[in-house]
Order: C-alpha cells, then sequence, then structure tokens
C-alpha cells in the first residue's frame, strides 16, 4: 500500500469541492432528491399510520428512507466523481502526477461522507419538522452504528465500481448511479426481513445492509441495540471492503498495463 | 549525466488476440538540460514512449532510468520532479482554468500557488481566461493551459507530446520562445514529439526517428539531414522548342520529380554534376529564368522514413 500525503487528498476533495459548486446536478442529487423522496415516504407513512393506527410505520419508512441515503450518497459519490475525470479527459494528466490509487479512493470517501452528512442532516431535521419523527429516537449510539455499517458498504461498492470503471471506461458508467440499487429488495429496507420467503431471507443475510435495517427497526421497537446484527454487518462490510479494494487495485493496474489511463477516454 | 536513460523497452498492445508491437526494443539517452524531440509518422511508437516514461502506462521489458531513479520503484519522487503536456489531454471541464492549475498545484505540493498560476498565465498570455471554465476553451487556449499544467511543478523532466498542435502560427512561435528560454534559465530536460519539422529543427539539440517501434537515427537535426546526399534543383527555362528541357537533362545522372514545358524538377548526388546539366541546358539554346537548389531538410529524412526508404 502507498503511503497518503494529506496535501494530494486535500487537492482532490478541493477539485470535488469545485465540481460540486460548478455542477447544478451535484447540488441536486445531495438536497433535492433525498428531500423529494423522504417527503413521498413521510406522506405515505403518515397515510398508513392514519389508516392503520401503527405508529411504527413511521419509523420504519422514515428510518429506512433517511439510513438508505447514507449507503446510496457513498456508492454513488465515489462513482460519479471519479468519472468526472473520464468525461473531461482529464485522468491523463491526473495520473501522470504523484496521485496514487490510495488517495483518489480516499478522497471519494471523505468528500462522500461529507456529503452523506449533509443530506442527512437536512434529512433528520425535515424529518423532525414535517413528521416529529427523530431519526435518534431509538439512541444516537445505535443510528451511528449502524449508518457507518451502511456508510461502510457503499464505500464497498463505490470502490468496485471505480474499479469497472477504470477497467472498461465510459461505457458501464451507468454503474455509478445505479449499482446501489442492486441489492436493495434483498436488504429489507421498509419492510421486515420476515415478511419476506425464506430463500429471499438466506441471501439477504449476506448483505449487510439487511443487518443495519433490521438492527434499526430492532432499536425503534425496543430502544436497544442489535449486537448480533450489527456484528454481522461490519464482518460483511470489512471483508468486501478488502476484496473491493484488490479489485480496484486490479483493474487500476490492468488499466495501465493496457494503456486505458493514456488513452484518456 | 543523463536525465533519461531508456534500455531495449519494449511494449505491445493486444488486439484481437495478436499482438502489435508498438516499441521493439529501443534504448536511448537524454542529457540533463537537452532537447530532445522524437520524430516519426504516426504508429511509430512515440505517444507510447511518452505515456510509458509518464507512468501512464506499464513498459512489458527492458529499463528506464528518471533523474538516476528507477520510475517503478521511486514513483513518487520521480512524478514529482516531472510533468507531461499532451495537446490531446484535457483538464477537467467543468473547473475554470485557475481552479484547475490550483488543484494541480496542490497535487504537485507547490508552496505560493496564487503567485505561481498568475506568474504562468503571464507568460502564456492568457491572465484573461483565468476564470473561464475549462470546457469553453478553444484548442489553442486549451493547449497553452496545458502549458501552463506542466511547468507548474518547475519540472526537472518534460514531456511534450505534439504540445503545439492547433496554435495558430504566431503563438507556436511565442510558445517555442517560452520553452527555449524556460529550458536556458531552469536547465530543464525536454523530451518533445511533434510532426512539424521547423519546430523541431528549432527547438531541439538532438533528434531520434522512430519507425514501427524502433529508432532508426538519432543524431543532431544537422547530421540528420547531411545523411541525405541529394538535393532537389529546379529550373525554369524559355523553351526554343528545338529540343525539350525533360531531354537534355535525362542526359545526366539523376531523378527526375516533376517536369512541364519549360520547368524541371531533378535530384541530384551532391552539386558536381550541377555546372555540366547548366552548360547544357544554355548550349541547347534555352535562357535560364530560375534555378533553385534545395538542401535536404529534416522533413526530407521524415518523408523518406515514412515511405520506408532507407537513408
Amino acid at each position: 500500500m502507498n503511503r497518503v500525503r494529506w496535501h494530494r487528498v486535500a487537492a482532490i476533495l478541493l477539485k470535488y469541492y469545485y465540481i460540486t459548486i460548478n455542477r447544478l446536478d451535484r447540488i441536486f442529487d445531495m438536497l433535492y432528491w433525498p428531500l423529494i423522496g423522504l417527503l413521498i415516504w413521510g406522506f405515505t407513512s403518515k397515510f398508513i399510520v392514519d389508516i392503520s393506527q401503527q405508529s411504527q410505520v413511521l419509523n420504519i419508512f422514515l428510518g429506512g428512507a433517511i439510513l438508505w441515503t447514507f449507503y446510496q450518497r457513498a456508492q454513488q459519490d465515489m462513482g460519479n466523481y471519479i468519472l468526472e475525470d473520464f468525461w473531461s479527459r482529464n485522468l491523463y494528466n491526473l495520473l501522470s502526477t504523484p496521485i496514487t490509487p490510495e488517495e483518489i479512493i480516499l478522497s471519494a470517501i471523505i468528500f462522500g461522507l461529507l456529503r452523506s452528512l449533509i443530506t442527512f442532516a437536512l434529512l433528520a431535521v425535515i424529518g423532525f419538522l414535517f413528521y416529529s419523527f427523530n431519526i435518534f429516537g431509538a439512541g444516537v449510539l445505535v443510528m451511528l452504528l449502524f449508518a457507518l455499517s451502511l456508510l461502510l458498504l457503499g464505500w464497498v461498492f463505490g470502490i468496485f465500481v471505480t474499479g469497472l470503471i477504470f477497467r472498461f471506461g465510459v461505457k458501464i458508467q451507468v454503474f455509478a448511479w445505479s449499482f446501489a440499487f442492486l441489492i436493495q429488495p434483498f436488504s429489507a429496507v421498509f419492510y421486515p426481513l420476515s415478511a419476506t420467503p425464506l430463500w429471499l431471507q438466506r441471501i439477504s443475510l449476506a448483505f449487510p445492509t439487511t443487518h443495519a435495517f433490521e438492527g434499526m427497526r430492532y432499536a425503534f421497537a425496543t430502544g436497544k441495540i442489535a449486537w448480533n446484527h450489527l456484528t454481522y454487518a461490519f464482518l460483511i462490510d470489512a471483508v468486501l471492503l478488502v476484496l473491493a479494494y484488490y479489485f480496484f487495485l486490479h483493474c487500476f493496474n490492468k488499466a495501465r498495463r493496457e494503456g486505458i489511463m493514456a488513452k484518456m477516454e | 549525466m543523463d536525465a533519461i536513460t531508456v534500455k531495449h523497452l519494449t511494449k505491445a498492445y493486444w488486439q484481437k488476440g495478436k499482438p502489435f508491437h508498438a516499441l521493439k526494443g529501443i534504448s536511448l539517452n537524454i542529457k540533463e538540460g537537452e532537447m530532445f524531440g522524437l520524430l516519426g509518422p504516426n504508429g511509430a511508437g512515440k505517444t507510447t514512449l511518452i505515456n510509458i516514461l509518464a507512468g501512464l502506462l506499464d513498459k512489458d521489458d527492458g529499463s528506464i532510468s528518471i533523474l538516476g531513479m528507477d520510475p517503478l520503484k521511486e514513483k513518487e519522487t520521480v512524478k514529482s520532479q516531472m510533468n507531461v503536456g499532451a495537446a490531446y489531454s484535457f483538464l477537467t471541464g467543468i473547473l475554470s482554468v485557475e481552479q484547475n492549475l490550483r488543484v494541480y498545484g496542490m497535487l504537485y505540493g507547490i508552496k505560493n500557488i496564487e503567485a505561481r498560476i498568475t506568474q504562468l498565465m503571464g507568460m502564456f498570455e492568457i491572465e484573461n481566461l483565468r476564470h473561464k471554465r475549462v470546457y469553453t476553451l478553444s484548442t489553442g487556449q486549451a493547449i497553452r493551459v496545458i502549458l501552463c499544467k506542466s511547468l507548474l511543478n518547475k519540472p526537472k523532466v518534460l514531456l511534450l507530446d505534439e504540445c503545439t498542435v492547433g496554435l495558430d502560427p504566431d503563438i507556436a512561435q511565442k510558445t517555442r520562445k517560452i520553452l527555449k528560454d524556460y529550458q536556458k534559465e531552469h536547465g530543464v530536460t525536454l523530451l518533445f514529439t511533434s510532426h512539424n519539422m521547423t519546430e523541431v529543427e528549432q527547438l531541439c539539440d538532438r533528434i531520434a526517428f522512430l519507425y514501427k517501434g524502433e529508432i532508426l537515427v538519432i543524431g543532431t537535426p544537422k547530421e540528420l539531414s547531411r545523411r541525405i546526399k541529394t538535393n532537389s534543383v529546379k529550373v525554369d527555362v524559355l523553351e526554343n522548342g528545338k529540343k525539350p528541357l525533360r531531354a537534355i537533362v535525362g542526359r545526366f545522372k539523376v531523378r527526375i520529380t516533376e517536369s512541364k514545358p519549360g520547368m524541371v524538377i531533378f535530384e541530384t548526388q551532391g552539386e558536381k554534376e550541377l555546372p555540366k546539366i547548366i552548360n547544357a541546358i544554355i548550349k541547347g539554346g534555352m535562357e535560364i529564368i530560375d534555378i533553385n537548389v534545395r538542401k535536404p531538410s529534416l522533413e526530407d529524412v521524415f518523408l523518406k522514413i515514412a515511405r520506408g526508404e532507407r537513408l
């Protein structure tokens, strides 16, 4: 592993900041779309609460929607910001500097985290103001831990997709913004795992997202931390993170061997 | 001391299971502070060599040393002391010129970035582009921004790949002067590829001709031009109609490349034959209007190599 130089990480963070303030869609995907999602889920769940008198529905839907943004932002941001260099054909100049693959990944992770926190703060405030929903209602620690496990998985898929982009170029760019959703049906985001067929439950348990959302619902229902879910989520995240890192390095080195970086597209 | 040493460097690209050998074991040394030109037709391997030296492409075999270091082992140190400029590369389009240069300044760990950016923008006369987004720039403007970027870290080794393509003649001339002055002042080693022979002749101390992945010749521009022994001669006459000009010139050991009534262009080995030919034309009763003897240039060397002819 290469040594990280923080001035280069700061340079890439500055670039991502410039991209964000210069490109309206980077502001929209941080603020507007998550807000629209929250409003839709909020009014839907409010309606269901009204007709069913099941107040837990609000926690399940809004808690799911807010936590999901952590994972989605982390995955999409990594791909989107790195794609900017492909679209600009800037990779040639960027990679001829002393920057290392680790610094590129680390910058994307840090920037994604900052954007996730902004989105989270906005949704938490709007959720509270509009629907009296407190995301920390089940405890600050438990929410932060499950949010972190989702962030980690977002980075895992972000790193994986970035590897694919380096290997195959912009022709697979659709994964940058769609990959996060591939596992949504298996993640029990808006319904308990028990509501799904047995065969699907077995598959779902392989994803840290399932453990995070099950744990969140358990915390809202009991006020306690589901340590088993938390442990599984972090263990799977850790294994996947290592695999994703080596996959990325493999793709990065293969791209350099085959001259994909020098082709600049 | 050599700034760049390349030994037996090979690189092949695989296309549909078949190898295309872009570099076939080339070797060359470039001295510190030297301006070195790489010439050759498209597909000769110039850009492949530049990309390998820049760390953007892995070599298959052979060895490289830059500033006495192995760029694979001391990647960070080597890359921080060199820079690359390619006409066909871009900076981040959505960012302004200044934002891009600031980011690159930070990537190279430059102190006092703002002053350096202002100095370089002044040098390349692009202060007016400071706040313009890169994607809105014309080709010529974008190339000057790329050149600014390539000098940001005061590199000891500078690799420029066709970096004056797309510049209008006036700006290209200014750019050559800037590079020449910069080289004199800072002693930077410059590896330069171009299709513009005049430019290479003006800028480079030595030149290597690449052809199909091999270096055919290395030398100073004068040495290389001298390798072509033939002069091209153009004679214009007023014909008297007795005997055609082409027939008179054709009696000598020359190669006629073009002719029409009153004009002939031919190639001779050296200049010994020329007085005899002129004499024969006059004796043939023709009035010579103009004689133009063109010495072989670098372009002739390039054309001969591109046609696969031996020098």
